[in-house]
């Protein structure tokens, strides 16, 4: 473990790269500004052992088109890793470790059945995210609203966000039996979002993939493993919001200056950090 | 034995893709399909056991939750099945990856005739349909006969054990590799071959080749090589080389240009140098921002004392015109090589497009090879699965319906990409070959595809046009390539890299051994798709997702570790040297070797005659056009005009936020719903400092006059930047030209010389505009050809010639993206003012087109005094004194008064009384003029008074307010209501065009 300056120990991220995987520095760069160290790993490098998986804390599964995203989104990257490191990867999660898929990376840990995970069988596909009822990739940005009864680590004191989601194949569908069971043990993290804060209902472009239950990010039921459509990773800065230039404008006419702090999407990346400093 | 594996979606979940091909089938050809399922089929090649096969279905290719699958034919009920898969040859990305998967899986590598295939089967619904109706969806919405083939099915026909058969498109050439010596004893011998061989030699330049092989050292020393005459190798390097894509004949040419109506005519050497060079290398003498231009893959400009900016545009009309998808994917992914291949290499942070197609509607009685309605589905698609997957935003872009590219669209293309200006203390900008440095190839292997892309680019679209130069670009690959190379480089791994376009390794390699002066290519050592290919078209091939990288031998071990741990194939194929010789063998055998310097120096100048006839010559007249009654119905109508209204189905296909880069998006305002006039990047995420970007284009312009429309595509793209915030004193642009042919022939180009001539004016504009804005040319590429021979009722052809078409591009550098500023208005009560006056220019405008008129008095650009209101609007934004601020541009001040409204979904209440002009006196001259250098600006009533002092000397006033209450009202000259509407009409009309889309 790297020590940081202070003495104390910098939490290790290791944001996977390489094979089309595209979000990996902005991932890195979120971490980085939640007090995380951060390092992009090609898979080929903890393939051939010359980086190791347990040398770190948080493994990051980030968005992009992995194998193209063709025979399904996440499905090539899920063999690969399963077929050549899947055992250091169930003993990162034993060990209680911290796990986060976005979009791609989402779509990998369904295909890997790390999520949903129930009765600690994280080898079991039972849900799905699959093609946009759209008909198409879609970029836009999306209000979720947080569960606040979920046991996610990742979203504690989050109520609800806006964030960019941009994926053709977002969907997420599951057996009704699987549905029920998520969202009794609270597995179901984030919905998408009316701008008012109720559940979209469905509602396009509200719910922009047609997600059962409006459903955008799930856990397992430790917590410790999250999968999310949206990318919080995008939404690193104030200006990446869509209506900053409204809101600087608007702030401003009322004798106030805008909250240029680090945006609530931060604290996804701030809240995993903590919980391996705890 | 091969086996087919079938997958579906479970049969109670929506099938999207099928819903759209029904949605299309509908929209397209009005057929009654009542659904459709999609099968994906995977032909499978591979020895493999039966519990192997099963076990790949099961673990890799099914997902238990959402599909099924056999290896027997799906059992899904249709009227009419679809089958479609690819020809031999073409390019099978998930083929590629079903393949490395297997490979993962079993821990095997499969033999060379092994593969994995790709199809797909569409089960349709639908008993109205007629065999003719289904195979009609096959071939004009789901196939294209240039790389697809196709069956169609009957319920009866089907056998449902067979299903569509086992169909293995793969390449099998039983042809041994052979070079052939070309005669040249006469030039018509040599013209003759280049006819038959498709080499498009130039007549002029025949002679020098000639000269050339018959000069007696020449003969002498091929002679110790075992070599007379020229080979086809050789005839293929010069033809590419020479070409007017590669070397810019055109733009090098000598035009007699004749005015018509003074009688004067001028003697206009070289447009290149005078009219893009010289101008840019004056200014970079001037702005010390200007790091590298006019010799290199892209332009350089500075973006911090860490970080340089580079940028470059491309057009691929040709193959987008044949194959709408592959040649639009194809055309974004090799844009973005130029930025990999600038200096020792960048990374790729935006990309932008633009395309002109014909009317998406066009039922006329021409019969272009792809109708526009599925021409520009196919590129919009192309660019976005070349953007998406390749991770690099695509925030901007622009399209321009007009029944002129009908003959031949245009696909635009534009790469950002950004570099350390140093690395380990060199400069990265920089990079040259030396002797005994080895020749790498990276990334794809090489096959028959693109051979003659570059060629067929530069001729005329006709049935001869070779079908092989089509293709379908990988992001994947490239993407594994790129992060690769960007290691490499941070390891000083790099010394010149350089991309595989046009031209393929002829090209990167005939260039890259400039540097050093020589070079030996070993060609057996290229790694091939497939065999049988002879050693002209491994040479010329134009296989995507290729770079040439020169390579220290000492580095080479490092290289390639690297190279292997991001699984990219590279391969060491021959070394520069510094012989003044291109010099390739093939299994130790010389089968080329020719002079370096041959291509720069000794060939004829191309030349021109070129015809202006000024507009009143031609007998364009101002229309005779009372002012209409029904204003507010009019301004309806012209919001929804396919050039003005609303594209957003397209913009939201693109991924604009990938990289987490995004400040400024492409769609603003309120609902995020209207366009942006530029877009702004913050590439160092640890910066604060951004990049403003956009692209103009007016060809409707050039009915008039040429010099017009590029001056105001310039003075556009310029003010979209400045718009949002971009520092009008560091602007750099790129120049993308596409023009038809100006070589005069009295048959086939009747008016030849005054397109020439429309093309010498272009280029004083851009000359002039330059100049007055400070304005380098970072990078710029032209088009020329862009003409189509279309099929007409009877059995008769036509020459369509698309209008004379500059896309312009700026970039500039922003200091603080927090001081960025968006078009929408943003609060009630704030004062709208116009910015410039405005002054009687509908000539050519949306107004004038409305109603069928071309008109003639064109918008003019005035430099000085609009440099002027630039930098004093740019010190108004940096002292936060504006609230919204958006240009005024094609559709005039009525149309994007409408926008600053629709954004903020405010009222607005105005006056056109207040509006500065000169010489526009009528309502709508003033809602409607098309003037250049104007903008729409809101201020907060408490900031009037120091924004009109900031303002001081610039033509600016308020003419109104912007309203709680969402109505938007325009009051006329006389002080009357002119306008009366809800915001949410004006949406309607605006959305309405396109508003099924998605």
């Amino acid at each position: 473990m790297t020590q940081a300056q202070g003495g104390t120990k910098k939490v290790r991220v290791l944001v996977l790269a390489g094979y089309g995987l595209n979000c990996d520095h902005e991932t890195a760069h979120a971490f980085d500004l939640a007090g995380g160290a951060s390092h992009r790993i090609h898979i080929n490098d903890l393939i051939s052992g010359r980086v190791l998986l347990q040398d770190y804390d948080i493994l990051v599964l980030g968005g992009g088109f992995s194998w193209a995203d063709d025979h399904g989104a996440g499905v090539l990257e899920a063999v690969r890793l399963q077929h050549n490191i899947g055992e250091a990867l169930q003993r990162f999660i034993e060990e209680g470790k911290l796990v986060l898929g976005i979009c791609n990376g989402f779509q990998a840990l369904v295909n890997l059945g790390f999520l949903p995970g129930f009765d600690a069988d994280y080898k079991q596909k039972r849900v799905a995210l699959t093609y946009n009822d759209c008909g198409n990739f879609r970029d836009d940005w999306v209000n979720l609203t947080a569960n606040q009864q979920s046991p996610c680590v990742f979203t504690k004191g989050i109520t609800e966000l806006e964030l960019p989601i941009r994926h053709g194949e977002g969907k997420f569908i599951a057996p009704a039996e699987v549905i029920k069971r998520l969202t009794d043990q609270g597995q179901i993290v984030f919905q998408y979002a009316t701008p008012e804060g109720a559940v979209a209902g469905g509602n396009f472009p509200y719910n922009p993939n047609g997600s059962v239950e409006d459903i955008a990010g799930v856990c397992d039921p430790t917590g410790r493993i999250f999968g999310l459509m949206p990318h919080p990773e995008a939404f690193n800065h104030w200006t990446n919001h869509p209506g900053w230039t409204r809101r600087k404008v608007l702030s401003k006419r009322q004798g106030r200056r805008i909250d240029t702090e680090l945006p609530v999407a931060m604290k996804i990346f701030k809240n995993a950090v903590e919980y391996i400093h705890e | 034995m091969p086996s087919r594996l079938e997958i579906a979606l479970k049969p109670e979940l929506f099938d999207a893709e099928g819903a759209s091909i029904c949605r299309k089938a509908n929209d397209y050809f009005g057929f009654s399909v009542r659904s459709v399922r999609t099968i994906n089929i995977l032909t499978i090649d591979i020895e493999l056991r039966k519990d192997q096969l099963e076990a790949l279905r099961q673990e890799i290719f099914t997902n238990p939750v959402s599909q099924i699958s056999s290896y027997d034919p799906l059992d899904i009920e249709f009227d009419w099945t679809l089958w479609i898969g690819y020809r031999p040859g073409v390019r099978d990305n998930p083929g590629s990856t079903a393949v490395e998967a297997v490979q993962d899986f079993f821990g095997l590598h499969i033999k060379s005739h092994e593969g994995i295939y790709t199809s797909k089967r569409y089960a349709l619904k639908g008993d109205k349909l007629s065999l003719k109706e289904a195979d009609q969806i096959a071939r004009e919405l789901l196939a294209n006969d240039t790389i697809q083939q196709w069956k169609v099915f009957s319920k009866d026909d089907w056998n449902p054990n067979e299903g569509a058969g086992i169909i293995i498109p793969r390449v099998r050439l039983d042809h041994k590799p052979t070079v052939t010596s070309v005669a040249i004893d006469t030039n018509e011998t040599l013209m003759r071959i280049s006819d038959q061989r498709n080499l498009a030699l130039n007549p002029n330049d025949i002679p020098t080749i000639r000269a050339y092989y018959l000069k007696e050292d020449v003969t002498a020393e091929r002679k110790t090589l075992g070599l007379s005459a020229p080979t086809d190798i050789e005839l293929e390097y010069i033809s590419q080389a020479r070409s007017d894509h590669c070397n810019h004949n055109t733009f090098k040419g000598l035009f007699r240009y004749l005015d018509l109506e003074t009688g004067e005519c001028r003697e206009v050497n070289d447009l290149f140098s005078t009219c893009v060079e010289t101008p840019t290398l004056e200014i970079k003498k001037k702005k010390p921002w200007v790091i590298s231009v006019l010799w290199d893959n892209a332009g350089v400009g500075r973006f911090n004392d860490d970080y340089y900016y580079v940028i470059t545009g491309e057009t691929h009309n040709s193959p987008s015109n044949m194959e709408a998808y592959g040649g639009a994917i194809t055309g974004i992914v090799g844009v973005y090589r130029d930025p990999m291949g600038t200096g020792k290499g960048s990374k790729l942070v935006a990309g932008m497009y633009g395309y002109c197609v014909g009317p998406r509607n066009y039922d006329g009685p021409l019969k272009p090879r792809l109708h526009p309605k599925r021409l520009l589905d196919g590129v919009i698609e192309g660019v976005r699965d070349g953007g998406n997957k390749s991770g690099i935003p695509t925030p901007y872009g622009q399209v321009w319906f007009d029944k002129g590219y009908l003959g031949k669209c245009l696909v635009f293309v534009t790469a950002i990409g950004l570099m350390p200006s140093q690395i380990k203390g060199i400069p990265c900008e920089e990079k040259t070959t030396s002797a005994g440095q080895l020749i790498v190839m990276c990334g794809g292997r090489v096959g028959k595809d693109g051979i003659h892309g570059v060629t067929a680019a530069s001729e005329g679209f006709s049935a001869h046009t070779p079908a092989g130069h089509v293709q379908i670009g990988d992001p994947y690959t490239q993407k594994k390539m790129q992060d690769f190379l960007l290691e490499a480089r941070d390891q000083s791994l790099i010394a010149f890299i350089t991309d595989n376009g046009g031209g393929g390794l002829s090209s990167s390699i005939g260039e890259s051994a400039r540097f050093s002066n020589g070079c030996v290519v070993e060609l057996e050592k290229v790694p091939l798709k497939y065999e049988g290919l002879d050693q002209w078209e491994i040479w010329v091939s134009e296989s995507q997702e290729r770079m040439t990288v020169a390579v220290e031998p000492e580095h080479l071990e490092k290289f390639m570790a690297l190279s292997e741990k991001h699984a990219v194939e590279s391969t060491v194929i021959g070394r520069y040297t510094d012989s003044g010789k291109l010099h390739i063998t093939y299994n130790d055998k010389t089968c080329a070797y020719v002079d370096l310097d041959l291509l720069s120096h000794q060939f004829p100048q191309w030349e021109f005659d070129a015809e202006w006839i000024p507009p009143k010559l031609r007998g364009l007249v101002e229309p005779v056009l009372e002012e209409p009654k029904e204003a507010s119905a009019l301004l309806l109508a012209m919001l929804a005009r396919p050039n003005i209204c609303s594209k957003e189905w397209i913009v939201r296909q693109y991924d604009h936020e990938v990289q987490g880069t995004s400040v400024i998006k492409p769609l603003v305002g309120k609902a995020r719903d209207i366009n942006s006039d530029g877009v702004v990047i913050r590439p160092d995420l640890k910066s604060t400092q951004g990049l403003a970007m956009a692209q103009a284009l007016l060809p409707t312009y050039s009915n008039i006059d040429t010099y017009d429309m590029v001056a105001c595509a310039i003075d556009e793209a310029v003010r979209r930047v400045v718009a949002v915030g971009g520092n009008p004193n560091h602007v750099g642009g790129v120049d993308n030209f596409c023009w038809p042919s100006v070589g005069y022939d009295p048959n086939d180009n009747p008016d030849g010389k005054y397109k020439a001539a429309q093309l010498v004016r272009a280029n004083w504009a851009l000359r002039d505009l330059c100049r007055a804005y400070e304005l380098p040319l970072l990078s710029g590429k032209d088009s020329m050809y862009v003409d189509g021979r279309l099929r007409g009722p009877f059995g008769e052809t036509h020459k369509v010639s698309a209008l004379p078409t500059l896309q312009f591009s700026c970039i500039s550098v922003v200091g603080d993206i927090t001081q960025c500023i968006t078009m929408d208005a943003k609060v009630a009560g704030d004062l709208v003012y116009v910015v410039g006056k405005t002054r009687d220019e509908l000539g050519a405008s949306e107004y004038y087109e409305h109603f069928g008129y071309v008109g003639l008095n064109l918008p003019k650009v005035k430099p000085a005094s609009f440099m002027k209101c630039y930098n004093a609007l740019s010190r108004a934004v940096r002292k936060e004194l504006i609230a919204s601020c958006h240009g005024i541009y094609r559709g005039g001040l009525g149309i994007h008064l409408a926008m600053v409204a629709m954004a903020g979904e405010l009222g607005m209440a105005v006056d056109l009384s207040g509006v500065p002009k000169t010489g526009a006196e009528k309502d709508h001259t003033i809602l409607y003029s098309e003037t250049p250098g104007r903008f729409i600006v809101t201020v907060d009533p408490g900031d009037r008074s120091a924004f009109e002092s900031t303002m001081d000397n610039i033509p600016c006033a308020c003419i109104g307010t912007v309203c709680e209450s969402p109505d938007f009202h325009v009051n006329g000259l006389d002080g009357n209501p002119l306008i009366r509407l809800a915001v949410s009409e004006l949406k309607k009309a605006w959305k309405e065009t396109f508003g099924g889309l998605v």
